[in-house]
Order: C-alpha cells, then sequence, then structure tokens
C-alpha cells in the first residue's frame, strides 16, 4: 500500500519568475494489487507525483509512505517504465533486463536466468542478443516493462509507457500489460495522457488538475476483469463510453478553467 | 553483386580516378612552366623512396627516420598526457556544474587563442635547449588537450538524463553510474575529441619546430625549403600528410571497435 499524506512540491522558478508548485496538499491511497491510471492536463504534476513516489525527487512537506516505511530514495520494492524507454543503446537486450538485478549485486548467472524468463515473458524470446537499436519501438518498451518486472517489485511505476508508440502498437501492448498484471497483481501507478487508455487499464482514474497541481477526483471503474481477453468489447461498452465521457466533461471544464486563468492574468498584468 | 558493380560501388575507385586526374594535371602544368620550386609529379615520387628507404640513395633515410622519431616521441607524448588529462577532466566538467564555473574562463581562452601567436611567449619561458623535448611536448598539449576537454564534455551533457534518472530508479550509486551510463554514454563524443585531438596535435608538432624550435620534421622541411630542393620538399610533405592520414583512420577505426551499437539504428541488422 503507498500512502500519500499532504504532499507538497514546488520547483524554483525560472530567474526572477515565481517557484512552480508542482504538486499541493496532495491525499492518496494506492490500494495493494491494484492498477491506478492518473490522468490531467499537461504540466498538472503527475510526473512529478511519480517521481515523489520513486523517490527520485524529494518532496517539501506530507509524508509518502510504502508498506508504512517512508520514502527517502529509490528501492527495490518500486521499479519505474519510461516513456522514452531508457535503454542502454550499448548493451543487449539480456543486458538491458538484467540491470535492476545487476544493481543489486545479484550474481550474473542468476540475474540473466531471471532476465531470460522475463524476455519470454513479455514476448520477445529470442531477441535477448540484439541491441536496442535493431528493435522497434515497441519491442523497446518490452524490454524496458522485463527490466521493470525481473527486480519483482511491489509497485510498479508506468509514465506514460505508450505514449511515443503508434496507436497499433500501443494496443497490442495494452494487451500484453494487461494480461502479465491479471497475472501477477502487482500494484501499478500508470500516467497516461489518454482518456481511453486510463478507463481501458484501470481499476481506478486519479484525475488531477493544474496550477498548482492537485488531486481533482477519483473515479472507480466499473468494468469487471478480467479485460485482456477481449478487450475490443470491454471498449464497446456503455460503461466504458459513459466513464470516458465524464472524464471528458471534467477534463474540459479544466481546460476552460485554465484559459480563464490566463487571461486575467493577461488583464492584470497590461493594467497600469 | 557481380565484381563490375562491386568495383563501380566502392569509393575506392572514385579516389584513385580523383588522385590520377590531380597527379595529370600536376604534372602537365609543371612541365610546361618549369618553376624551380614546383617539382613535377614525377620527380616528386622518385624522391619519396630516396628518403624513406635506408641506403638507397646515402644517408638521407637516416636523416628523415631520425626527424620522424624526433617529431614523433614529443607529439606521441603530448598526445598522451592531452588524452590523460583532456578527458577526465572533461568528464568532470560535463558531470558537475560548479567545477565547470571555474574552468571555464580557462577553456574559452584555450579556444579562442591563436596558439601561433602565444608560442613565442612559452618558448621563451620554457626554454630550447637540446632539443627542447618538454617545451615541444607541452606545447603540443596546448594545442590538443582542449578538443579532448570539449567532446568528453560534450559526450557527458548529450546522454539522456532519463538514462541516469533509470538508474539512480534501480539503485545505482553514482559509483555505478559512471560505470555503466556515463562512460559509455560519452564514449563516441569521447572519441571524436581523441580524432580532433590527434589532428590539432600533428599540426602544432610542425608549427613548433617550423616555426620556433627547429627539430624534426619542421627542420628539415626548413632544410629543404632553403635548399630550394623541390622534389625533397614535397616528397617530405606528403609523408607527414600521408602519417597524419594513416594515424586518424587508425583512430576511427578504433572509434568503430569500441562504440559498435553505434551502427546498428536500423532494425533487421
Ligand atoms: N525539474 C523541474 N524543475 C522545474 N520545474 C519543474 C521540474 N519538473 C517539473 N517542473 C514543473 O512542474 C510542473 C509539473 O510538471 P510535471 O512534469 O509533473 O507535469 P506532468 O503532469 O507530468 O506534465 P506532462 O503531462 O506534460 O508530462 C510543470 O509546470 C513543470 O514545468
Ligand atoms: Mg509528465
Amino acid at each position: 500500500m503507498i500512502e500519500i499524506k499532504g504532499v507538497s512540491k514546488a520547483f524554483p522558478g525560472r530567474k526572477g519568475s515565481e517557484p512552480v508548485q508542482a504538486l499541493k496538499d496532495v491525499d492518496l491511497i494506492v490500494r495493494d494489487n491494484e492498477f491506478l491510471t492518473v490522468l490531467g492536463p499537461s504540466g498538472c504534476g503527475k510526473t512529478t507525483l511519480l517521481r515523489v513516489i520513486a523517490g527520485l525527487v524529494p518532496h517539501d512537506t506530507g509524508t509518502v509512505l510504502v508498506d508504512g516505511k517512508p520514502v527517502t530514495g529509490p528501492g527495490p520494492e518500486r521499479a519505474m517504465v519510461f516513456q522514452s524507454f531508457a535503454l542502454m543503446p550499448w548493451d543487449n537486450v539480456l543486458t538491458n533486463v538484467a540491470f535492476g538485478l545487476e544493481m543489486q549485486g545479484v550474481d550474473k548467472k542468476t540475474r540473466e536466468l531471471k532476465a531470460l524468463e522475463l524476455i519470454e515473458m513479455v514476448g520477445l524470446g529470442g531477441f535477448e542478443k540484439r541491441l536496442p537499436g535493431e528493435l522497434s519501438g515497441g519491442m523497446q518498451q518490452r524490454v524496458g516493462l522485463a527490466r521493470a518486472l525481473a527486480v519483482s517489485p511491489k509497485v510498479l511505476l508506468m509514465d506514460e509507457p505508450f505514449g511515443a508508440l503508434d496507436e497499433q502498437t500501443r494496443r497490442l501492448l495494452q494487451e500484453e500489460l494487461l494480461r502479465i498484471w491479471e497475472a501477477t497483481r502487482t500494484t501499478v501507478v500508470f500516467i497516461t495522457h489518454s482518456m481511453e487508455e486510463a478507463v481501458l487499464l484501470g481499476d481506478r482514474v486519479v484525475l488531477m488538475r493544474p496550477r498548482p497541481g492537485r488531486i481533482d477526483q477519483i473515479l472507480d471503474i466499473p468494468m469487471t476483469r478480467p479485460r485482456s481477453t477481449h478487450l475490443d468489447s470491454v471498449e464497446s461498452s456503455g460503461e466504458f463510453t459513459a466513464m470516458v465521457g465524464l472524464l471528458w466533461n471534467n477534463l474540459r471544464a479544466m481546460h476552460s478553467d485554465v484559459r480563464r486563468a490566463r487571461q486575467a492574468g493577461q488583464a492584470a498584468a497590461t493594467k497600469p | 553483386m557481380s565484381l563490375v558493380r562491386r568495383v563501380l560501388d566502392s569509393s575506392a575507385l572514385y579516389r584513385l580516378i580523383a588522385l590520377a586526374i590531380f597527379a595529370t594535371i600536376w604534372q602537365l602544368a609543371t612541365l610546361s612552366h618549369k618553376s624551380m620550386l614546383i617539382p613535377t609529379f614525377t620527380d616528386t615520387m622518385a624522391a619519396i623512396p630516396k628518403l624513406l628507404i635506408p641506403g638507397y640513395s646515402g644517408d638521407e633515410s637516416a636523416k628523415l627516420w631520425d626527424a620522424l622519431y624526433q617529431s614523433n616521441g614529443a607529439l606521441l607524448i603530448g598526445f598522451a598526457i592531452s588524452v590523460a588529462l583532456g578527458v577526465p577532466f572533461g568528464l568532470l566538467i560535463g558531470r558537475f556544474r560548479t567545477i565547470e564555473r571555474f574552468a571555464n574562463l580557462y577553456i574559452s581562452i584555450l579556444l579562442v587563442t591563436p596558439m601561433a601567436a602565444v608560442i613565442p611567449l612559452l618558448v621563451m619561458s620554457l626554454g630550447v635547449r637540446d632539443g627542447a623535448m618538454p617545451t615541444r611536448v607541452i606545447l603540443i598539449v596546448l594545442f590538443a588537450i582542449v578538443m579532448l576537454i570539449v567532446n568528453s564534455r560534450a559526450g557527458i551533457r548529450q546522454i539522456d538524463p532519463s538514462l541516469i534518472e533509470m538508474a539512480r530508479c534501480f539503485g545505482a550509486g553514482e559509483l555505478s553510474i559512471w560505470r555503466r551510463i556515463l562512460l559509455p554514454g560519452s564514449l563516441p563524443a569521447i572519441m571524436t575529441g581523441v580524432r580532433l585531438g590527434l589532428g590539432r596535435a600533428i599540426t602544432g608538432m610542425v608549427i613548433i619546430e617550423l616555426l620556433f624550435i627547429a627539430v624534426g620534421l619542421g627542420n628539415l622541411i626548413q632544410k629543404y625549403d632553403a635548399q630550394l630542393d623541390g622534389a625533397r620538399l614535397y616528397a617530405l610533405i606528403i609523408i607527414v600528410v600521408f602519417e597524419a592520414l594513416v594515424l586518424i583512420q587508425a583512430v576511427r577505426w578504433l572509434e568503430r571497435r569500441v562504440t559498435p551499437w553505434r551502427k546498428t539504428t536500423s532494425f533487421g541488422r
């Protein structure tokens, strides 16, 4: 379980301008074995929230607990999948997948066995000696996923992992991820820009709003599990369309709020 | 692929044709306008073995090999020092901004100062006795090191920050980040620096010997020039250029060997 209480995070602004409040008073509980998706306009602090949970950036106030222990830095029970894949181009698939275990000091033989198992699981069997540059984007992200799963994390943190992929590849990977998740039930925090993806994958959707970055609301997704076997019928169901419509109404309101605030700001700035 | 196609496709063929055209124009021009200082192509080619092969033409080749030894000695030591100091320094300032703030002024000076203008100053204060090996080495370092510093720094800078973040996320400390991300990631740029630095070191070596400390190859060039011996002068310069090309090619080869992942960007290779 991840407990986030009263977490705020400000970044120093560029010279002269005031600090950017990326997160303000965020409270959130991520339950064990749940698939939580996070949605919101650009700049609302989604990535910051994920990096705070990962222990990559310190937060200013509040507490972040993972299974009751405060987060002070990265830890082996949390693993991340990156939008840009973040594979080492000089290492082959096997070495990339084994990287987390290598950093934990697991001996070469053991970690390569484990890595091979995961390469198989994400459907890349036979590609273990290839370099990342020889793989397509979808295959590269499968490597990224295998690398994260290889450390047997309790929590999988994913920052728009399929954002850089074309639509068909994204669909295949969504299916793959759901299939793996339904088998392992690892806790997942999954950031996305896509309303459809948020509803398709998640148990709950966290909707965030910007300036300052905070949680707007949390919505339960009614569709049953498992979904990986019939994603198409899930997507054409009335529940799905209703959820996406609800999210879009909220997001559209947010966008016009932002526009109004910007216009008000400009008007104030031009007044004598 | 047929042999004809392969020959037509090879860049060696075109290089050869370009050389042949150049040689023909050279030969025709010098034959029609006789000049003491510009030798014909054939005379120049004839002079090359005289300079290179021991015993072929008196003790001439001994002089050349002695000059090559002297010049390359300083080049080797100066270049090795440039790599040994420049690469770590460049990597450090690439990673740690505070160190860079201190160093930036000096790097800028090294980059923009026309070296030929400060050599006399340094030669005066460093001395020219006994072939002035230390002086020449220091000057070569000044010529070459900035390329290694700047390229190593750029190598660290262009590393995808998400790779470093990824490593930290999986529990890497600073040492592991260096070993697994920063060093391999900056290796291509380091090798570029080695190649450019080598070019600068060779330029520096010749300029120093030609203009300030008369030893080695520079000294020999001056001597042939004074004797109005055009064929040997041109032959010698061809030899120096050839050596430089061979060294640069060797670095390129090494570059490809140590960074094999760079050529595999397309799918299916
Ligand atoms: N390292 C940083 N330094 C300064 N400002 C930052 C930094 N990281 C994020 N910010 C700012 O904090 C705010 C939230 O950023 P964040 O990246 O968390 O948003 P996001 O919701 O992930 O956006 P996107 O959907 O575009 O990825 C933004 O205004 C951003 O400019
Ligand atoms: Mg983001």
